[in-house]
């Protein structure tokens, strides 16, 4: 049994202009001490889909639809409120994308650290105080002891983005969800929070969920990596194959556009035309058919479900990239 | 800390000296001349002259207003002129009293109904008890006192005998509670408003998800996390507030019969009582100014975020 399995989880938003349909339909397992990539442009519902599995979508307007969440074997969408409580924060935590808002602004970040410690590893305030400073410590935060009195704006991004990795790890979570923890950092900053977690994930033994819209990054994080697209999954392997051999005309544009250091001819550069659809009126059929480049008639009635292709790698598509000529030149 | 409050407050006297400058300008060369008014409009001029003469009002106009400061920095603040040999201090202090003890019921009333009524509103967003509450927010500021004063006059006192018109006899008479309910309204509404515009915004936050991540019971995520964000922004209100606690609300004051500053004032208007106008406008200037430096050390000590400066 996996750590964390998602099936067929239906998130939308019921907004005045219409229904928001952010993800639609996706599953997903996660296994013990394993790391996950999700990636794929921004607005395609990836931290509407890790939000859903804590609950964590702001109801209304937005509501869970459909789907099973089962974390060690219970679905969080059916427990009580207390017990999802227990698992959030605890079992299961999450770094945000944004670290100059997540954390709160007139509450010092030792206080922060601590309320987590004294809720789930009841711990008294003075315990929760020497386990934060630890905590800070063990992500790099110089003079911790002095630091942890400090307030939010007090700190740099990065050494924010670090305060929230301590407050993640904290109570020794299986699964941390890391959602776009390095987009709002400079590129020097990124690869050290990168290397940070990565170190953690030794000593600590948890599973992770790694989002980006950066197929670079996941290259040397995940061992297997979701490609998303307009809510829908439409590709899944292992970050070998889908490097090597991708079989979505999405992830091949993604790639495409994707700079590499390792090529020999130069190539032209190539960046997908068009935009994600709107999610508000999805069209039947596929989601990418409007910009793809291999697109067939069928792609424009019948949504393709998640299919392998070889074994451990599945791809939503109708098409066989293999064997077609893209119908339209790429530009 | 103390450094800039020292600098705040070594502007307050030049604030003073200029406003007084400006009052005492528009007194001595403004419409109305008081001693006419004193001693009505057919007045014999050579009586009028030397009863000028005797107020000192036929000097040069800068002397006159050195020599006011003068007595005032000595705690002077002349007699006024419409109730002869009466010092303004004395008369001032006596309503000033009446007044800012109702006032700061009305605010504490407006406070402790506003901020728990918004917090409410806020948790009920777009439900019934929200709308309700918006909808009495609504109301509130758009009913002008004239209109609500009457009526509840008449409904409470007039029509069913539960509670007195009005009046005065110290804040723990049943007199006050009339007159607080109806001036506490337009307050109440205004925090109502502010608070649960301040909690909506806050509560839609990333920290406040952070806090809800942690696995925090929603009760700690709102009084923990989101309400001392959302009740900084309110100081501002509470110290406008704070400086019109000093200034008597003429017309309330009519209705409801209590000898507050505001009948004082409006009565020294009519009378061109200028000492007494003076006397006013320097004290309102001074309770603002006290009031907005108080309001900043305040955000200081709640916000974080604001450094000593
Ligand atoms: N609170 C909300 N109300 C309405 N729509 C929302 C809300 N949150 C997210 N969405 C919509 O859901 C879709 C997916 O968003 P998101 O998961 O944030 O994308 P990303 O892949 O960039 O993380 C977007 O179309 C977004 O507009
Ligand atoms: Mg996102």
């Amino acid at each position: 049994m996996a750590l964390l399995e998602i099936k067929g989880l239906k998130t939308r938003f019921f907004t005045e202009d219409g229904v928001v349909h952010a993800v639609n339909g996706i599953s997903y397992d996660l296994e013990e001490g394993g790391t996950l990539g999700i990636v794929g442009e921004s607005g395609c519902g990836k931290t509407v889909s890790v939000l859903s599995v804590m609950r964590l979508i702001p109801e209304p307007p937005g509501k869970i639809v459909g789907g099973e969440v089962l974390f060690e074997g219970r679905d969080i969408l059916k427990m009580d409120p207390d017990d999802v409580r227990k698992v959030r924060g605890n079992r299961i935590a999450m770094v945000f994308q944004d670290p100059m808002t997540s954390l709160n602004p007139v509450l010092t970040i030792g206080r922060q650290i601590d309320e987590a410690l004294e809720l789930h590893m009841g711990m008294d305030k003075h315990q929760a105080r020497q386990r934060t400073i630890e905590l800070l410590e063990t992500v790099g935060i110089a003079e911790a002891a002095d630091r942890a009195d400090d307030y939010p704006h007090q700190f740099s991004g990065g050494m924010r983005q670090r305060v929230m990795i301590a407050m993640a790890l904290s109570c020794n979570p299986r699964v941390l969800i890391a959602d776009e923890p390095t987009t709002a950092l400079d590129v020097t900053i990124q690869a050290q929070i990168i290397e940070l977690v990565k170190r953690l994930r030794e000593d600590i033994g948890m599973a992770i969920v790694w989002i980006t819209h950066d197929l670079g990054i996941i290259a040397g994080l995940a061992e297997r990596v979701i490609v998303m697209y307009a809510g829908y999954i439409v590709e899944r392997a292992s970050v070998k194959d889908l490097y090597g051999d991708p079989r979505h005309p999405y992830t091949i544009g993604l790639l495409g556009s994707l700079p590499r250091l390792d090529e020999t001819r130069k190539r032209r550069l190539f960046s997908m035309r068009g935009l994600p659809p709107d999610l508000i009126d999805l069209k039947p059929g596929c989601p990418f058919a409007p910009r793809c480049d291999y697109v067939i008639d069928r792609c424009w009635e019948e949504t393709p479900p998640l299919e392998p292709v070889t074994l451990g790698h599945e791809i939503a598509c109708w098409v066989d990239v293999k064997s077609s000529q893209p119908s339209k030149p790429a530009n | 800390m103390v450094t800039y409050v020292v600098r705040r407050l070594l502007w307050l006297p030049f604030l003073l000296l200029i406003i007084g400058l400006i009052t005492f300008a528009l007194g001595l060369y403004g419409p109305g001349d008081p001693v006419l008014v004193m001693m009505g409009q057919h007045a014999n001029p050579e009586a009028a002259a030397r009863v000028r003469h005797e107020l000192g009002l036929d000097r040069p106009f800068l002397v006159q207003y050195a020599d006011y400061v003068w007595k005032a920095l000595h705690g002077d603040f002349g007699e006024s002129l419409k109730y002869r040999g009466q010092p303004v201090g004395r008369l001032m202090a006596k309503r000033l009293t009446v007044t800012v003890q109702f006032n700061v019921v009305v605010m504490a009333v407006g406070v402790a109904v506003g901020i728990p009524l918004g917090i409410l509103a806020a948790l009920n967003r777009n439900n019934l008890i929200d709308y309700f509450i918006v909808l009495l927010t609504v109301a509130g500021i758009s009913l002008p006192v004239l209109a609500i004063a009457p009526i509840a006059m008449w409904f409470l006192a007039a029509r069913f005998h539960l509670l007195p018109s009005g009046g005065w006899d110290g804040i723990f008479s049943r007199r006050i509670i009339m007159p607080t309910l109806v001036l506490a309204i337009g307050p109440a509404a205004v925090f109502v408003r502010q608070t649960r515009a301040n909690m909506l915004e806050v509560l839609d936050q990333d920290y406040v998800r952070t806090a809800r991540a942690k696995g925090l019971r929603e009760y700690t995520v709102i009084v923990a996390h989101a309400l001392r964000n959302a009740l900084i922004p309110l100081f501002t209100i509470f110290g406008l507030m704070l400086g019109g606690l000093v200034g008597g609300g003429i017309i309330t004051e009519s209705i409801f019969g209590i000898p507050g500053i505001g009948r004082l004032v409006w009565d020294a208007f009519g009378a061109r009582d200028y000492p007494v106008i003076m006397a006013y406008t320097l004290l309102v200037a001074m309770a603002y100014t006290l009031a907005n430096l108080f309001v900043d050390v305040c955000y200081r000590f709640v916000d974080p975020r604001i450094r000593y400066g």
